[in-house]
């Protein structure tokens, strides 16, 4: 009886696990695109969400807030696991600078600062012509396709913040499966 | 609980809590740690230590639900097992739960004690203050700015030493011509270590289109570049154009000026300190769950080690003295198979070890106490296998006169059903009330008239032969009786039936009394036959007639008379002094005809037949005598009918065999149709002088008896009765008239069947 409802606990855990075709949390994904370019795969996106007002209170207390793109392309294999072909992550740093009353968006090593938050949130909100795959890992074999997911990551939070629990504001998040054209334009 | 299941548990519980020890270390010490590898991971940290608290606390739950139930059950040394957990659980919980509480209540404070209003507020006008100063030093720039444009433009036209005074001026780094697109014109001073000329920013150039000077801090993002110089203030002002040259544009006047590092050092720290203060803030839930979360997992640890301590004590504790808890109760159920001993050198183990020596002390005197009973009972057995065997009677008498003990040789004795007035006196039987009388009377004799004194058990023993007429158609019988006193005063009585010992002695006597007489009136019989034959001879010419007639007549009398006489004490004589058996090899049946040879008479008459059987084994027997015993017994057969015209006599030989089919016994048997013996002669027949015929000395058979014991021979005699001409008369039928008689001699004492063919004794 008991060994029952292990197998069955581990099982929903399994599919809790699995990552679902589409999911989102907060995030609509407004639009994304990708196209083949000489010097490899670029992908555009627009996200759109609105910071809930913890995360924002939590910003105007000096808290960074991380904002992570991720897109893997994939080719599926009807034999095996599907072959991961690349992956590309962005991160966006928020922050609030109380001295100049700015906010400040890091990238790479970009830094911009902006006198609103709706500003800086028009900037980490999307990215155009970004490169997530070299031509020599693309064939025209076709059968690749792309996860994609956007969120707040939450777990670059300070620590004790998340031991004393997020509020509901902190969960953005966007995840989606994208099948490639084949001329790698998405469907 | 078994042993593996207890060390089970405590492995169990071992493992976790230090699995569990670890993990809670970890989380705290990483909260001061940066961002490590168990940083990264401390939510999984945090939830395998709750899932190891639950799986604790389950542990406990289980073991505690057990011992209720074991204790609902009454199961044995549970109660003791419960006691001893519960003291020692209370003794590791009490205290744990109150560190707990008084820690609970200090982190709550201490933590709400850091977050403090006043320090807020002061680390709010610090930042305030620098913010202020910061956007002093921004407009108090603009407005240089602006009046410098103004003064350039009434200056016809910039020019680079205007510019040059105008940089010294204000102390700035670099002062600069922009036109409308942000392209440098000209400009004084400039950072040289950058390459690219350092352009306004678009929304800037807009801004300050509409006329007023616009100023902004620049270079605070990176805050190492910003202590090294890189922040600065850029203030933008739009040139007026007093010449209104066509073509040239619009112009702006640009004054980059650096902010002095002290200050922005100063400003820089009060913003990280207040950032840290407002993130700490935000933590506090965290930090407190945090804390809290630690105290608690340590907590339900504590508890949990107490309790496994607890029960772990409470067992080793309990163990001994649930062994020989165990032990007594089975001791008193009577199983004294050897008992475990704890191999501790405690006082415990030591009371366990003298418990086991104890039983194992009982177990001995116990089986010492079986092994003597049974010694006892088979010493018993010995002694009424003996007594049963004994052919002398055994009575035992109780203090109050109850028959307790009877012998086969009493029964068979007496021939009283003796047994069954077992536990009664002896005097409920009629037969035996006189003889009981005389028992106590003697006893009291032999008790009463001891003197004290003297008083020892061979006094007490008494001896007396009883004369006991059981039945009157028979003999008495005569006892030889002798008494003893038992211990708690019993009392033993012996008797032997010694009625033949006597009718030996009987025979005993006669054979004197028939030799002296044979002596005594043998002697003179001789001269009196001489005188008589010699007076007859001297005085029968001298008389005549009717006198000499009477003295032929009264000698021939006299010498008749004598020769009887002679013959009486002759048989009196060879009865006395029969010769010793001379035994040889014979033939029975030859005899038998040799002696019937002498009857041819009868024979002829049809009074006397013989019956042989064939192929008898040779006996050893003297021939001289048997044919005595042959004679003798064929004629007191033929006596004994000689009255009876259909009287007859049958003479029979036979076989008896062994259940082996081996011979036995040569039977020789004499069998007549006459009147029988009286019963009273039947136990006496062999006594010399005793006889049913009128005349005759009665030494017949006693001389039949003689040679039959010397010959090893067994002799009975018996009437004939209708029904019954084999076995043992019972009572019944002797109340049958008789037909006959039988005397039966069994000759055991045969040859070797090898040598059938030895020589016989003379015929």
């Amino acid at each position: 009886m008991l060994a029952r409802i292990v197998i069955a606990a581990c099982f929903a855990a399994l599919l809790a696990l699995l990552p679902g075709p589409a999911r989102a949390d907060g995030v609509e994904l407004a639009q994304i695109s990708a196209r083949k370019a000489d010097d490899g795969l670029e992908l555009s996106f627009a996200t759109r969400f609105e910071l809930g007002r913890a995360a924002v209170d939590a910003l105007h207390k000096d808290v960074p807030l991380y904002f992570v793109a991720e897109a893997t392309v994939l080719r599926s294999r009807w034999y095996w696991r599907d072959a991961r072909v690349s992956r590309a992550e962005r991160t966006w740093r928020l922050k609030w600078d109380s001295l100049t009353r700015q906010y400040r968006v890091s990238t790479g090593g970009l830094h911009q600062s902006f006198a609103t938050l709706d500003e800086a949130l028009t900037v980490l909100r999307g990215q155009s012509a970004w490169r997530i795959a070299e031509p020599k890992d693309l064939d025209d074999s076709g059968g690749y396709y792309l996860e994609f997911s956007y969120k707040l990551d939450a777990t670059q939070l300070p620590r004790l913040m998340q031991i004393g629990g997020l509020q509901s504001g902190f969960a953005l998040s966007v995840e989606q499966k994208h099948y490639f054209a084949p001329d790698f334009t998405l469907k | 609980m078994s042993r593996a299941a207890r060390w089970g548990w405590v492995i169990t519980g071992v493992t976790l809590m230090g699995v569990s020890g670890v993990l809670a270390f970890l989380l705290s010490i990483g909260s001061t740690n940066e961002r490590g590898f168990f940083e990264r991971h401390y939510h999984w940290l945090y939830w395998v230590n709750v899932a190891v608290a639950a799986v604790l606390t389950l542990v406990i739950l289980t073991a505690a639900v057990r011992l209720v139930v074991r204790v609902r059950r009454g199961r044995f040394g549970s109660r003791l097992l419960l006691k001893l957990a519960s003291i020692f659980a209370l003794v590791g919980v009490v205290p744990g739960v109150m560190i707990y509480a008084v820690s609970y209540q200090f982190v709550n404070r201490s933590i709400e004690t850091w977050f403090d209003v006043k320090l807020a507020s002061a680390l709010e006008a610090g930042l305030n203050l620098g913010r202020g100063t910061l956007d002093a030093m921004v407009s108090d720039l603009g407005n240089k700015t602006r009046d410098a444009a103004d003064q350039l433009a009434d200056a016809s036209g910039p020019q680079l030493l205007a510019m040059e005074r105008l940089r010294d001026k204000l102390g700035a780094r670099t002062v600069a011509v922009v036109g409308g697109k942000g392209q440098i014109l000209f400009e004084s001073g400039g950072d040289t270590r950058q390459l690219t000329p350092d352009r306004p920013s678009d929304s800037m150039l807009s801004r300050a289109r509409g006329g007023s000077a616009v100023s902004q801090l620049e270079g605070l993002e990176d805050e190492a570049m910003a202590l090294q110089g890189g922040a600065q203030i850029r203030a933008l002002a739009l040139l007026p154009n007093s010449e209104l040259r066509l073509g040239l544009g619009e112009r702006y006047l640009m004054v980059v000026q650096r902010i002095p590092a002290s200050m922005l050092a100063n400003a820089l720290a009060v913003q990280t300190a207040n950032s840290e203060y407002q993130q700490r803030s935000l933590e506090r839930v965290g930090l407190r769950r945090m804390y809290l979360g630690t105290l608690t997992l340590v907590l339900i640890l504590a508890t949990f080690a107490a309790l496994l301590l607890a029960v772990t004590l409470g067992n080793q504790l309990a163990r001994p003295l649930l062994m020989l808890a165990d032990g007594v109760r089975r001791v008193a159920q009577g199983d004294l198979s050897a008992r475990p001993v704890l191999a501790t050198r405690d006082e415990l183990g030591g009371l366990t070890r003298s418990f086991a020596d104890m039983t194992g002390q009982l177990a001995d005197a116990r089986a010492q106490v079986q092994r003597s009973v049974a010694e006892l009972e088979s010493a018993r057995t010995h002694l009424q296998t003996i007594l049963d065997n004994l052919t002398a009677g055994v009575l035992v008498f109780d203090a109050d006169g109850h028959l307790e003990t009877v012998n086969p040789g009493a029964t068979r004795i007496l021939r009283l059903p003796l047994s069954a007035c077992i536990g009664r006196p002896l005097a409920e039987l009629p037969q035996l009330a006189g003889f009981a009388v005389s028992l106590d009377q003697r006893f009291d004799q032999a008790l009463g008239a001891t003197d004290p004194g003297e008083r020892g058990m061979e006094r007490e023993l008494w001896q007396e032969s009883f004369e006991l007429q059981l039945d009157p158609k028979q003999d008495p019988l005569t006892l030889l009786v002798r008494g003893a006193p038992l211990p708690q005063g019993a009392r033993l009585v012996v008797f032997d039936d010694i009625s033949e010992v006597v009718s030996a002695q009987r025979s005993a006597a006669w054979s004197e009394v028939a030799r002296r007489l044979a002596h005594e009136i043998k002697n003179p019989l001789t001269p009196i036959q001489l005188s008589a034959e010699r007076m007859q001879h001297k005085l029968e010419a001298k008389l005549e007639g009717a006198d000499q007639a009477m003295l032929v007549r009264s000698v021939a009398t006299i010498v008749n008379q004598v020769q009887a006489m002679k013959q009486l004490v002759n048989e009196f004589r060879d009865y006395a002094r029969l010769p010793s058996a001379q035994l040889h090899p014979l033939d029975l049946n030859a005899l038998i005809q040799e002696v019937l040879s002498l009857y041819a008479e009868a024979q002829e008459r049809e009074h006397l037949f013989a019956e042989l059987a064939p192929g008898l084994p040779h006996i050893k027997g003297d021939a001289s005598q048997l044919r005595q015993v042959i004679h003798n017994l064929v004629q007191n057969a033929l006596d004994a009918v000689h009255e009876r015209p259909d009287g007859r006599v049958l003479v029979r030989s036979a076989l008896a065999l062994t259940e082996a089919g081996t011979p036995r016994a040569v039977r020789l048997q004499i069998i007549d149709n006459g009147p029988g013996f009286a019963e009273k002669v039947l136990k006496r027949a062999f006594e010399p002088y005793v006889t049913t015929k009128a005349k005759g000395t009665g030494l017949g058979l006693a001389v039949v008896k003689k040679i039959a014991d010397e010959h090893g021979a067994r002799i009975s005699l018996r009437n004939l009765h209708p029904i019954a001409d084999a076995g043992s008369p019972s009572d019944e039928e002797l109340e049958l008239p008789v037909i006959g008689a039988q005397v039966s001699l069994s000759f055991s004492n045969l040859t070797p069947a090898t040598e059938p063919g030895a020589p016989g004794a003379k015929t």
